[in-house]
């Protein structure tokens, strides 16, 4: 438990703006964008590793549990103090440390909002590829720690594949170098990957390496529909499996559609039963050529209309039906859950009709949306969490869509990451050999489970 | 303290809330404090706990609640449609009745409650800003503005040195009324004959209703509704009526008032609001006006040859509620307009907020006066007037950029 003197340590550490301790304050650490929520006993505010390091010891001398925060916009409580003891909120290590265009890289701190950093890219021609949804916040620790991803992911690999390395406090307060600025590194253990989607059980990140990227020439947009959602996702298949790699491939079911339409007249066609949303980038001619065969391949799945877009004005048009997805289903609410299950590819088509049907069978109102290149299922239900009875059906049919990806081979979170929504289905996906293995390693590096206690290990 | 059961009265729809942070991308202080309690999803969920009875009023909870520019760019970007701004006023006036707001806050609702009192104040302080020493002015400040960086006041008040009815200039297209704010009538009377001049320009007669008072924002961001209430309906009364087509605000926030705001207050106190609602139909502020109508302005092009190059703030409540004019500087081809890489951010202005945040106002300011200096531009533009005191104010160093109307430039580039 927290006492007066530790507070005050805490003080003299980071001075008195940077520790919170009053009821309204932790009041505002208590949640993310998951539905449940728990008060911490203390929130400190860091500026620097040397500073990271004085509270882990504190921490762990006192035996006070400790969990990290970026912005708290995770769909899934990771950064939710379950066990309450201290919140460490890295919004204040927000500084770009370097970048390097000519060795491709960039290092920064863990408070970084991703968008910031793209805003630092952009005009050296250069880009980091993951784009969570809430890129505009979201901050770089955040999106290591929980492995986040986003719809162009599909080309580009998702936020572990750009991370090169870091520095990172474990739970004894010793500070750890892990990879290097080198795009190749083979030099022990690839650590880093270990930390990313590690949710701060096991370690504090406090400086990150990342790979960047330069931009392509340009893109192109088309936006499909279908009359037969199976054909649409068919029609995603047929395309990766032919060999081209698209940007992004967002599927959007009738639901999903007309709610949207609903909402902000974009003129879309709601009586198509799927919509795609197909973005290659690359030089002028791979695009166009690329294009020509998408084109080819979802006419031969009986493609409806087919809306191309060449100018970035265009294609930003093309875009919010689907960006808007997630703002149209949370408004439905009040709360929403956004679920995350993610299937092989060649499996899509099967996996959807699953999820509608067991959403039907438990008479759930909700939109099927997908990355579907990648085989990454966002089905948006939006609940009213103090309807218990509701809540009820809603886990239960989440419960299902979880053990039906299970034949396909697929996983419980694509990018969302595990956190507490996710922790109890562990099992259906990880056998018990490899969830032991998961413990060992926690106990070695944290064996008084002070890291983000309460989560999925 | 009060009882937290009885927190009832603010026991408002803060349960839309998906809390997914989207608002903390677009918060001013935010991105200054970059402290989760000074954000637009922490201010929601204080409300929520309160009404719910797990926390009590306290000072420091009023501080999180106010320590808000109300720029309104949480609610414009909600994408769950929280509305943030009513949300936010309600819960300042419920802390302003437990904890008092300072002496000066309280005596600003004062003088502009009544517009008598207001007057009054204005023509005292004219002579007191006469008779300053050089050295007081300077060394006593405003929050981060010393007095000296302060608008004289107009010698006379601008209503009382234009007739209520000025007939067009050339050949007539229609009437509209026209709601000159506080700031004009008694600070920038420049804004107000160049809103007149562009009017009558373009052919419109001009009706300035004499009994018009302060919006009444002021007096609702600081829990003075009831006070709030009597300006509204003494607006309501000058402005309701057939015949004009339009009624022009130079001011974005007094626009954005007169557009949503008089409705739900007049609701709240139980009263009919289809008047307020016809008066929010036709609210529009001069440059969208001017925008909508670029065809009939007669640019002369010596005169815009000759003219310097701009540069633009985008203020919150025009960004939010209307349209940024940088639109008009970009349509007409004559002006030499130089983009800010940050026109549409806040400078940090939000009424009061300058003077009772001061550290978190000179942050915001610092941003845009660098990034303006930088376009090279030799004059600033912005529509409201409090942005243009902050800005101009907040300028430190040698190299001064000048703000004014963007209404007043065009004005001089008439034929």
């Amino acid at each position: 438990m927290f006492n007066n003197s530790l507070k005050d340590r805490l003080i003299t550490l980071l001075g008195r703006e940077n520790v919170l301790d009053s009821i309204e304050e932790l009041s505002c650490y208590a949640y993310d964008s998951f539905l449940e929520e728990s008060l911490p006993e203390i929130v400190v505010l860091p500026k620097s590793t040397t500073e990271v390091a004085a509270v882990v010891e504190i921490a762990a001398t006192n035996k006070i549990a400790l969990t990290a925060r970026g912005a708290g916009t995770s769909v899934c409580g990771a950064p939710i103090p379950v066990k309450r003891g201290i919140v460490l909120c890295f919004s204040k290590m927000n500084k770009v440390l370097e970048i390097n265009t000519r060795d491709r890289y960039a290092v920064v701190e863990p408070g970084v909002i991703n968008g910031d950093l793209q805003k630092k890219l952009a005009p050296l021609g250069f880009f980091y590829p993951p784009d969570p949804g809430s890129i505009m916040i979201s901050t770089i620790g955040g999106n290591v720690a929980l492995n986040a991803g986003g719809p162009r992911c599909l080309k580009y690999g998702v936020t572990m594949d750009y991370v090169l390395g870091m520095e990172v406090v474990l739970p004894s307060g010793k500070i750890i170098n892990l990879g290097s600025k080198n795009i190749k590194d083979v030099t022990g253990y690839k650590l880093s990957a270990l930390f990313c989607g590690s949710e701060g059980t096991l370690g504090l990140i406090t400086k990150i390496i990342l790979r960047i990227t330069p931009q392509p020439e340009t893109a192109r947009t088309v936006l499909v529909t279908f009359a037969d959602l199976d054909n649409t996702a068919k029609a995603v298949s047929e395309i990766i499996g032919s060999g081209i790699l698209p940007v992004a491939m967002e599927l959007m079911d009738s639901i999903t559609i007309r709610e949207i339409e609903n909402t902000l007249n974009l003129g879309l066609d709601t009586e198509a039963a799927g919509t795609l949303l197909i973005e290659v980038d690359g030089t002028a001619e791979t695009c166009r050529r690329e294009m020509g065969r998408i084109v080819e391949k979802v006419n031969d799945y009986g493609a409806l209309s087919l809306q191309e877009a060449a100018t970035s004005a265009e294609r930003e048009e093309l875009w919010k039906a689907r960006r808007f997805a997630y703002p149209v289903f949370a408004k439905i609410g009040p709360d929403i859950i956004t679920e995350d299950v993610t299937v092989p590819i060649s499996k899509v088509p099967a996996m959807i009709a699953k999820i509608r049907e067991i959403l039907n069978a438990h008479d759930i109102r909700a939109g099927i949306l997908a990355h579907a290149g990648d085989g990454n299922m966002h089905p948006l239900i939006p609940v009213d969490k103090s309807d218990t009875e509701q809540m009820k059906r809603v886990n239960q049919a989440i419960e299902e869509i979880f053990a039906a990806a299970v034949p396909f081979e697929g996983t419980l979170s694509g990018e969302h990451g595990i956190g507490l929504a996710k922790a109890e289905f562990l099992p259906l996906v990880l056998d018990d050999n490899t969830r032991e293995f998961m413990s060992v390693i926690k106990k070695a590096v944290d064996p008084d489970n002070l890291f983000n206690p309460g989560k999925f290990v | 303290m009060k009882n937290p059961s009885e927190n009832t009265s603010a026991n408002v729809s803060t349960n839309t809330c998906g809390k997914c942070g989207f608002c903390l991308a677009v918060c001013p202080v935010y991105s200054v404090l970059l402290d989760e309690k000074a954000s637009p999803r922490a201010r929601i969920q204080l409300i929520k706990v309160f009404s719910e009875g797990k926390i009590s009023s306290s000072p420091l909870l009023k501080e999180l609640i106010s320590k808000c520019l109300m720029c309104g760019s949480c609610t414009a970007n909600c994408p769950s449609e929280v509305d943030h701004y009513s949300q936010f006023m309600k819960m300042r006036s419920e802390m302003i009745k437990d904890h008092a707001e300072p002496i000066e806050i309280r005596g600003l609702i004062y003088l502009l409650a009544r517009e008598q009192r207001l007057k009054m104040a204005a023509s005292l302080a004219r002579v007191g800003q006469g008779i300053l020493p050089k050295a007081f002015a300077e060394k006593y400040q405003l929050g981060n503005i010393a007095l000296s960086k302060l608008p004289d006041l107009n010698s006379r008040t601008f209503r009382s040195q234009v007739k209520k009815e000025t007939a067009p200039s050339g050949k007539e297209r229609g009437t509209v009324l026209y709601f000159t704010g506080c700031a004009t009538n008694h600070v920038f009377e420049q804004t107000g004959h160049a809103t007149l001049k562009l009017l009558t320009h373009m052919g419109y007669r001009v009706i300035i209703p004499a009994k018009q008072a302060c919006c009444s924002i002021p007096l609702l961001f600081h829990g003075a509704e009831k006070q709030a209430r009597e300006n509204i309906l003494a607006n309501i009364a000058c402005f309701d009526g057939e015949g004009a087509e339009a009624i022009i605000v130079d001011c974005p926030t007094c626009g954005s008032t007169l557009k949503n705001e008089y409705s739900p207050v007049l609701e709240r106190a139980g009263k009919r609001s289809d008047s307020a609602q016809r008066i929010s139909r036709k609210i529009v502020d001069i440059m969208s006006f001017v925008h909508d109508r670029l065809e009939l302005l007669s640019i002369d092009r010596n005169k815009a040859d000759a003219a310097v190059s701009v540069t633009y703030h985008a203020p919150c409540h025009l960004k939010n509620v209307f349209t940024p004019s940088a639109r008009v500087l970009q349509q007409i081809k004559a002006i030499q307009y130089l983009p800010a890489e940050d026109s549409q951010e806040c400078c940090g202005g939000g009424g009061t907020f300058f003077y009772e945040y001061p550290e978190v106002a000179a942050v915001l300011a610092g941003r845009k006066i660098n990034n303006a200096q930088k376009s090279g531009a030799e004059l600033w533009l912005t529509d409201c007037p409090v942005c243009r005191i902050n800005l101009a104010g907040q300028q430190r160093d040698g190299k001064h950029l000048g703000l004014c109307h963007p209404a007043e430039f065009i004005a001089t580039l008439l034929e």
